[in-house]
């Protein structure tokens, strides 16, 4: 009996026991369920808040639902809007306010992050999808470098200044010259001869005190382009020279900033996205750099800058507006729609080139050609480059320490200060000297200025027969023509030439060239050969000279007049 | 000015920068088929100096396309052939700006 009893107790024991987990597990089957429920919820919130966050979305419908939703996933979100979407001033998960005048106080500034100036002055621009609320959010938290405040540098500050660019530094040593103005369109006559730098900083605070300038008052040095770069977040290359061109895009590579380079002569121009994406070198899937492109720099003595080879408004305007253009583009990308898997197969089974595959290219506008502009598919990046490959030989310390020597590299070249002078002073004159001879036909002036420049301004009786580089450097083809149009002649006839050019160097080529096609020495003698058949490099020598310093010179000495253009 | 179209059996070869001020045209037609290995030196017979002066330092495209012309040149007969047709381009660095 005892025992029945113990055997009964047992199994209501059993009974219970079974029954008391089930009851437990159905209460965590509850929970579970409500935190499916829950989660589900949450995910769906944050899905429509992704969405609204890629079109542009109301600050205080974020805020809303910030508050509403107190889960991780959507905290998350929030963060990645602030870091990634450039959304300062994000509402952080609430902490309730002290008094109810502080919350509103709150409320009221977050619930627009932009100020009501703001939306109208960046309006037009905003209501494009390409842009909407998150691109404009984007770029006020956007610090972009402009080297070089010319002809390129210009139009690019400006239009970035208008967009709305939060930081824009500013880099030029250079200050405003007259000749500046038909293109460099933030200068201005009362700026002449200011710092470009505090000219551009006059025009662009006037145009738009919303955006924090920065300014750099020097050429950018090998020494100090890694810690300047470090401070933004895309470089525009708005230089005129290879040496800083090497210089600013090798420094990109090194800090991994994307690069918008442009450049423009005479009436064409060039426009490259580079190292976009940025990697680090060695990274095949980065951007090519400007040496991938351009490896070898022009020989120096080829190298024309605007003043000489001269550059019409409009083509460098328009190169450095496109530089604008591609900056705001890369500011306002949006991330890539993720897709589902099952898309992740084109309809062949080849996976789908994403974005990043896409080769750079490389614009060229030509003005005067048709088609105007032409896009050019570009390499990626070598694997031998200097800068960005594995093999790469520029480090910050070789910038640093002047190892990688942008001069050597690029060659010595001369500059608008001192012209070249390479001929004996036997065969040169000054002049004022030439000013004093007499005119009663015993000379004869030869002016080797392109026809264009000669209709600007010439001497009365003089020839034009223009060097134009000498055609193929030789100045054969240049003694030639001289000879066939009866100025020069190989027999002699007792009167001297004359050469005069712009700056003082094509004529000293002009008389090397004549003097090797004669042979003979200079005007005195001195380093003749004394042939004695009275032709040209006879006993009397060549007799040609050149005007040092051309008409550079002749303004100077001879005619306060003649007009320097 | 717009390039006429090559005449048969030529491609256009287009000069840009500083590749016109060197040769002073804006285009030249060549015969084709010419292996782009032997490009350079065609034009360097045409206009002696400008491999060095201009030609090393520059792009080179085939049809809109970036050819590295030192690659071209290490493949010798494997390389790429220049097709009647075809649009080639001289791109020399513009600096200046």
């Amino acid at each position: 009996m005892d025992m029945d009893m113990d055997m009964l107790t047992s199994t209501d024991d059993h009974i219970r026991r079974l029954r008391d987990q089930v009851t437990a597990t159905e209460s965590q089957l509850r929970t579970l369920r409500a935190q499916l429920q829950q989660a589900e919820q949450a995910g769906e919130s944050a899905r429509q808040l992704q969405e609204a966050y890629q079109g542009g979305f109301p600050a205080e419908w974020i805020e809303e639902t910030l508050g509403a939703l107190d889960d991780e996933a959507v905290a998350d979100i929030a963060t990645k809007l602030r870091q990634d979407g450039g959304f300062e001033g994000a509402p952080s998960p609430p902490t309730p306010p002290p008094t109810l005048d502080a919350r509103e106080a709150v409320a009221k500034q977050r619930r627009w992050p932009l100020r009501d100036e703001e939306y109208k002055r960046y309006g037009r621009q905003m209501i494009m999808p390409e842009i909407g609320l998150h691109g404009q959010l984007r770029l006020q938290n956007a610090k972009v470098l402009i080297v070089g405040l010319g002809g390129l540098g210009c139009p690019a500050a400006a239009y970035l200044a208008g967009a709305g660019v939060g930081t824009l530094g500013l880099v030029d040593g250079d200050t405003v010259e007259v000749s500046n103005l038909h293109r460099q369109i933030l200068h201005k006559k009362k700026t002449v001869g200011k710092l470009k730098v505090d000219s551009a900083l006059e025009y662009l605070q006037a145009l738009n005190p919303n955006v924090k300038y920065a300014p750099y008052r020097a050429h950018l040095s090998p020494e100090k382009a890694g810690s300047i770069f470090e401070r933004y977040d895309i470089v525009l290359d708005c230089t005129d020279h290879p040496t800083s061109r090497y210089l600013i895009s090798d420094t990109c590579i090194l800090t991994g900033k994307p690069l918008v380079s442009a450049s423009a002569l005479k009436t064409e121009g060039q426009l490259l996205v580079l190292n976009n994406p940025p990697r680090s070198p060695g990274d095949t899937t980065g951007g090519p750099c400007y040496r991938c492109v351009f490896p070898r720099p022009p020989p120096a003595e080829t190298i024309q800058s605007c003043s000489e080879g001269g550059i019409l408004g409009p083509v460098v305007g328009v190169m450095g507006v496109l530089q604008a253009l591609e900056a705001i583009k890369l500011i306002t990308a949006k991330p890539e729609p993720s897709m589902p898997d099952w898309m992740d197969m084109t309809l062949d089974g080849s996976p789908p080139a994403s974005a990043e595959e896409v080769k750079p290219t490389m614009l060229l506008f030509s003005a005067y050609s048709r088609p105007q502009f032409r896009s050019v598919r570009l390499r990626s990046r070598r694997n031998d480059c200097a800068a960005c490959s594995l093999q790469a030989t520029i480090t910050h310390h070789s910038l640093a320490s002047g190892l990688t020597d942008y001069t050597a590299f690029c060659g010595t070249t001369t500059t608008t200060t001192s012209p070249l002078s390479f001929l004996p002073s036997s065969a040169r004159i000054t002049a004022r000297d030439f000013a004093r001879l007499p005119t009663d036909g015993s000379n004869i002036l030869i002016d080797v200025r392109d026809s264009t420049q000669y209709s600007i301004c010439a001497l009365r009786g003089s020839t034009n027969i223009p060097w134009n580089g000498g055609g193929n450097g030789s100045g054969e083809a240049w003694v030639q023509q001289a000879i066939d149009m009866g100025v020069l002649s190989e027999y002699e006839d007792g009167r001297e030439r004359f050469v005069i050019c712009r700056r003082g160097e094509d004529s000293q080529m002009v008389v090397r060239a004549v003097r090797e096609r004669f042979g003979g020495g200079y005007a005195d003698g001195l380093e003749g050969d004394g042939e004695v058949d009275g032709r040209w490099g006879g006993s009397m020598g060549v007799r040609v000279r050149d005007i040092r310093g051309g008409f550079g010179a002749w303004r100077e000495e001879v005619d306060r007049t003649w007009p320097k253009y | 000015m717009a390039t006429p179209k090559a005449p048969a059996d030529h491609f256009t070869l287009l000069y840009f920068a500083a590749a016109t001020s060197f040769t002073r045209k804006q285009h030249d037609f060549l015969p084709a088929p010419m292996p782009l290995s032997q490009l350079y030196d065609t034009v360097e017979a045409k206009y002696p100096g400008i491999k060095a002066k201009v030609l090393e330092s520059s792009a080179l495209t085939v049809n809109l396309e970036y050819v590295d012309a030192e690659e071209e040149g290490a493949k010798g007969g494997q390389g790429t052939v220049i097709q009647s047709g075809d649009e080639v381009a001289i791109i020399p660095p513009v600096s200046s700006g």
